[in-house]
């Protein structure tokens, strides 16, 4: 159909929405309350358009044939810019974040605002603390990205309360975000476009330990090497490492190290401990444990099929086990005086390292956002660094290990594993296509022995309620199962750069595929830095010593 | 602590509708508590946040407890004309709180309300289902002496 | 007055042996319109229901909330049975067999009377072949619960949060389902219409308050005068101006027909007949900060124009009470409702405004007279 927008006709297919065509057109309309990939709600007016002297939301409003419409009217321009003033003067002004982040202020700025003609927010609300995630009410413009975001993830921690003005965002009865369903997951942080929910800062923490005397050694994430060049205005996508690694060095870590080396060692315990369920065809289907959010989800929702879950910390606890362990003891460091702290795409996970199962084994968690920010205060000219290399100690890894920042990449590298191990053959091909990619659940089968194990990978935290009902149900015909919580994988997690949108993940999952191609090793068995390991220290897979320090238990948490 | 209660409420309601349930649930206890609204959702499968979301968009229902009567005076334009305000200083003084409020012996909520349909006998109030019009400040003190 | 006639289900036995599209047809043909304050013909908005695909619903808007409106309430107290009669038949034209009373909190006193008038419906239309169940709902207080959508919110479980047209409730409604909605008064006229072929469509209930001293429904044509209705309110003091409810503005009191261009051209609305009368012995600003604050209460805070500029609104008129306003303030107010009327999401968002264009209109003296 033809549609007419500013005096320019327009060819369009019927059955979309003004918003998407204008998209399509580049023809540019500010949105706020609008989110890809879900509902339109239409609530923030601030995609007004004109058509037939009414304004009505582009987000929202499908086009009909002949339909002229006018983007930049006297009467749009006087809607948007006082829509926008409301919701400035709703806004606490002193704001915790880069100004690329915020999409109010970019608005108010296009739109020509120099000053709000309403009184700042009246209401003042208590900041909310939590573990891993802030939420302050106080900047909070309503526009519901983020009780959109955590529906979408079946959790529904948070939702709107009581009326008018006085409409808030809070889990129930005002409970802590905490003391709620929340699994710290930050997709809520993710989409939230003015910065009222933002990670818990540990970078004044970390700088004053590194100026401490304390022995400060970092594990960085498979996902933030495929990341951190965003935050430097590097095209998303761009593998980072080296650079990475030398930024580290410069911030005064005494050691570099990988968590794709954690990555391998899980895989080695999860791999054998797959085998023995096989084995003992008991507690099947046996589901994957390395992301946090994840985990309190089951906690909560269905602590009843905790016995699935694999007993396998996530490959930085491992680590960190490893480091207050092996290499305290091998290169004679002080317990005191070790400090573990990890570089990761999550938010959950600094929630995770609290937890009492953990035993401190990592000190702190760094986002990617925050290693971003500290790298800045410190004036490192990123851009400008000549690459690094890991320290080999703990710095050595697979390919398998970097594909775990990847839907689907946890599962493919415990295959390459279980299957190998299990019948002494190499497998043809290491990449398992099927279970790439960002569709929401995705499942595969592969013949081990003559026995045919099915997989599945789902692919964020609202697409595992199926499965976890069939298996309630005891109908489910998978042996194997990967969960992650954040859509794409870790590399969309809560701690990444913003924004995160499909496009941008999927850059950033063919960095680390790439990675994995491009690596000599590509198995988490052939790993020599692992083989020592075993031999050197903890024997072999599920002996005595590594149930001890890398493997974990859960707790019923309830709702 | 037994939500048998609770448990009867939602075996009459096949359909889950929330709304009908949490009116029954204030109807037995008087208001809403967390505890309650948690049980709620945990046997509906309703989302708690949705359930408290619910609960505190609308006027009538409660997440705490409040007098043995509420008493919902009108301020909207034909209670408001025939001089609501001056009535509804003068309960608030009368039983000494505030709008919002609830006398410390537990027997008086005071709410200022929308247009409750009694336009035809302003200035008008309803006391829990009681509708009580062409108020005066003699007439008022009489009814909640009857009530006391 | 003919609106409380008891039909006495007589109706629902005569339309029981019509099939669906004649009784439609009746209803195209009478004229008759939503008296909720719309005015949708009612027999389109039944033929659209009864073309879509889906398991139907009907549901009677009984939440009168609109200030100054009372006549909803007359009929539930004094006629109930026609209301539920004309519930089953409009279900029954639709092919519907469940419909919801949505009964609105304040007027749950009336609960069991109503109950009882729907078990003995029951009885009557199973008799007749017609099955059609009727629950009741109760409101719990909110007035923007009166909008079409925000009422099948209400009913679903959520907060009465109005919802995006299009899609229409007739489309997808309750339960995403094809929903008749109409209101009581609506309702209470099918089975008149049914029985009585000289059926007046332009008879209206008129509720009347605020400054008179026999306030009350008042059964009149449209057109009669304004000044009629008002005499017959025998008002203590002269009157300064009306307004239709709190949503659709105010006039100054004059000889003016009641019918809806003649009000229309005034720049104010009929909408659903409530009149209320304001004496000269009122301070205009003082009535419109009163309506303000009933916007400012009552918006559902879903969307960014209603739920931040009727509190801006409030407080703009509050601080020209308090004197402490100048005439920027007043450009602001303008232009706070021209934005608010035209991106508000709902009817109750679009309409907050019109009582302050309004006043603004023929009583800026008295808006000016309180600048700094």
């Amino acid at each position: 159909m033809k549609i007419t927008i500013n005096s320019k006709e327009i060819e369009c297919q019927s059955d979309k929405t003004i918003l998407e065509v204008a998209k399509e057109n580049n023809i540019e309309i500010p949105t706020l309350c609008y989110q890809e990939g879900f509902e339109a709600r239409a609530v923030c007016r601030i995609c007004m358009v004109e058509i037939d002297n009414k304004l009505l939301p582009s987000c929202s409003t499908k086009v009909k044939d002949g339909m002229i419409i006018n983007t930049e009217s006297k009467k749009v321009l006087e809607a948007r810019k006082i829509n926008t003033e409301l919701l400035m003067s709703k806004h606490k002004k002193a704001y915790f974040g880069e100004s690329k982040e915020h999409e109010l202020f970019k608005i108010a700025k296009d739109v020509g605002i120099r000053q709000v003609r309403f009184n700042n927010n009246k209401k003042v609300y208590i900041v909310d603390k939590g573990i891993a995630i802030i939420t302050d009410n106080n900047k909070c413009i309503l526009c519901g990205r983020c009780v959109q975001a955590c529906q979408m993830q079946n959790v529904s921690a948070i939702d709107f309360a009581y009326r008018s003005y006085h409409t808030k965002v809070t889990p129930a009865y005002e409970n802590k975000l905490d003391d709620s369903v929340c699994v710290n997951c930050g997709q809520c942080l993710l989409a939230c476009p003015v910065n009222a929910i933002y990670e818990k800062d540990d970078t004044k923490d970390v700088l004053k330990v590194l100026k401490s005397k304390k022995h400060v050694i970092v594990q960085t994430a498979p996902s933030v090497r495929a990341s951190l060049g965003e935050e430097f205005d590097l095209p998303a996508g761009t593998l980072v490492t080296g650079k990475m690694v030398s930024s580290l060095r410069k911030l005064g870590f005494k050691k570099v190290f990988d968590t794709q080396f954690g990555a391998d060692l899980t895989i080695m315990e999860e791999a054998a401990e797959l085998i023995e369920r096989l084995k003992e065809n008991k507690n099947l289907p046996m589901i994957t444990s390395c992301c946090p959010g994840w985990i309190k989800y089951i906690e909560h929702f269905y602590p009843e099929l905790l016995n699935h879950v694999s007993t396998c910390k996530s490959p930085h606890d491992m680590f960190g086990a490893i480091a207050k362990s092996y290499y305290k003891d091998k290169y004679k460091i002080n317990k005191k005086d070790l400090v573990v702290v990890s570089i990761m795409p999550c938010t959950a996970k600094k929630f995770e390292i609290q937890r009492k199962e953990m035993k401190k084994e990592v000190d702190y968690v760094l986002t990617t956002r925050e290693l971003a920010r500290l790298i800045k205060i410190k004036k490192i000219k990123f851009n400008n660094l000549a690459d690094g290399d890991f320290d080999s100690a703990l710095g050595l890894s697979s390919g398998a290990g970097t594909i775990f920042g990847a839907s689907g990449g946890v599962m493919e590298a415990a295959l390459r594993t279980a299957y190998e191990t299990v019948t002494g053959k190499k497998l043809e091909m290491l990449e398992f296509n099927q279970i790439r990619g960002m569709s929401d659940f995705k499942e595969g089968s592969i013949v081990i022995n003559g026995k045919t194990i099915n997989f599945a990978v789902v692919n964020g935290l609202g697409n595992a309620r199926e499965v976890l009902e069939q298996i309630k149900n005891k109908k489910c015909k998978y042996d194997f199962i990967e969960v992650m919580a954040c859509p794409g994988g870790c590399i969309a997690g809560g701690g990444q750069p913003i924004p995160t949108n499909k496009e941008i993940v999927q850059k950033r999952m063919q960095a680390l595929y790439l990675n994995d191609k491009n690596n000599t090793i590509r198995r988490s068995h052939e790993n020599p830095a692992i083989i020592n390991l075993y031999k050197e220290f903890l024997g072999r897979p599920l002996s005595k010593k590594s149930h001890k320090l890398l493997h974990t238990s859960y707790i019923k948490r309830g709702t | 602590m037994s939500f048998k209660d609770i448990d009867e409420i939602i075996k009459e309601r096949k359909d889950n509708l929330l709304l009908p349930m949490l009116q029954a649930v204030q109807a037995r206890f008087g208001y809403i508590s967390e505890a309650n609204a948690h049980y709620l959702s945990k046997k509906t499968g309703i989302p708690f946040s949705q359930i408290y979301g619910v609960i505190t968009f609308y006027e009538m229902l409660y997440t705490e407890p409040k007098g043995k009567y509420i008493i919902r005076i009108c301020n909207s334009p034909s209670c408001y004309l025939n001089g609501s305000l001056n009535l509804i200083r003068f309960l608030a003084l009368l039983l000494k709180i505030k709008s919002g409020e609830t006398t410390k012996d537990k027997k008086f909520s005071l709410e200022v309300v929308s247009c409750i349909g009694c336009c035809d006998k302003a200035p008008a109030m309803i006391i829990n289902n009681k509708i009580h019009g062409n108020l005066d400040e003699k007439k008022i003190k009489k009814i909640i002496s009857g009530l006391k | 007055m003919k609106i409380l006639q008891n039909s006495n289900f007589r109706a629902l036995s005569k339309i029981a042996e019509m099939k669906p599209e004649e009784i439609i047809e009746i209803i195209k043909k009478s004229g008759l319109s939503g008296r909720g304050g719309a005015n949708f013909p009612t027999g389109l908005k039944l033929e659209f229901t009864r073309n879509s695909q889906g398991e139907k619903y009907v549901i009677a808007n009984a939440d009168e909330g609109e200030p100054g409106t009372f006549k909803d309430k007359l009929i539930l107290e004094k006629n109930p049975n026609n209301i539920i009669e004309g519930m089953i038949i409009a279900g029954h034209a639709i092919g519907s067999n469940k419909g919801y009373l949505y009964l609105r909190g304040e007027y749950s006193y009336l609960k069991n009377k109503l109950q009882q008038v729907i078990n003995n419906a029951k009885k009557i239309s199973d008799k007749l072949k017609i099955y059609f169940d009727i629950e009741i709902i109760s409101g719990a207080g909110a007035y923007v619960c009166g909008d079409e959508t925000a009422i099948i919110e209400s009913i679903e479980g959520k907060r009465g949060n109005p919802r995006i047209k299009p899609p229409f409730p007739a489309n997808k409604g309750l339960f995403n389902n094809p929903t008749l909605i109409n209101n009581v008064e609506t309702l209470a006229n099918i089975p008149l219409i049914i029985l009585d072929k000289n059926w007046n469509n332009n008879l209206r209930l008129f509720s009347l308050s605020g400054n008179v001293t026999k306030p009350g429904v008042y059964e009149l044509e449209l057109g009669t005068s304004l000044k009629e209705l008002i005499e017959l309110g025998k008002p203590e003091n002269k009157i300064k101006a009306v307004y239709f409810g709190c949503a659709d503005g105010c006039i100054p009191y004059e000889d003016i027909k009641l019918d809806y261009e003649a009000i229309k051209e005034k720049g104010a609305m009929l909408g659903s007949c409530a009149i209320i009368a304001v004496d000269e012995k009122q301070d205009i600003v003082d009535v419109t900060t009163n309506i303000a604050k009933f916007f400012e209460y009552e918006s559902c805070g879903k969307c960014t124009p209603c739920r931040e500029g009727t509190m801006r609104i409030l407080e703009l008129l509050e601080k020209i009470s308090l004197k402490k306003a100048a005439k920027k303030d007043l450009e602001l107010l303008e232009e706070l409702c021209r934005v608010i009327s035209a991106t508000s999401l709902c009817g109750l968002g679009q309409s907050s405004t019109v009582h302050l264009t309004t006043a603004l209109r023929y009583f800026k003296k008295e808006f000016r007279d309180k600048l700094k």
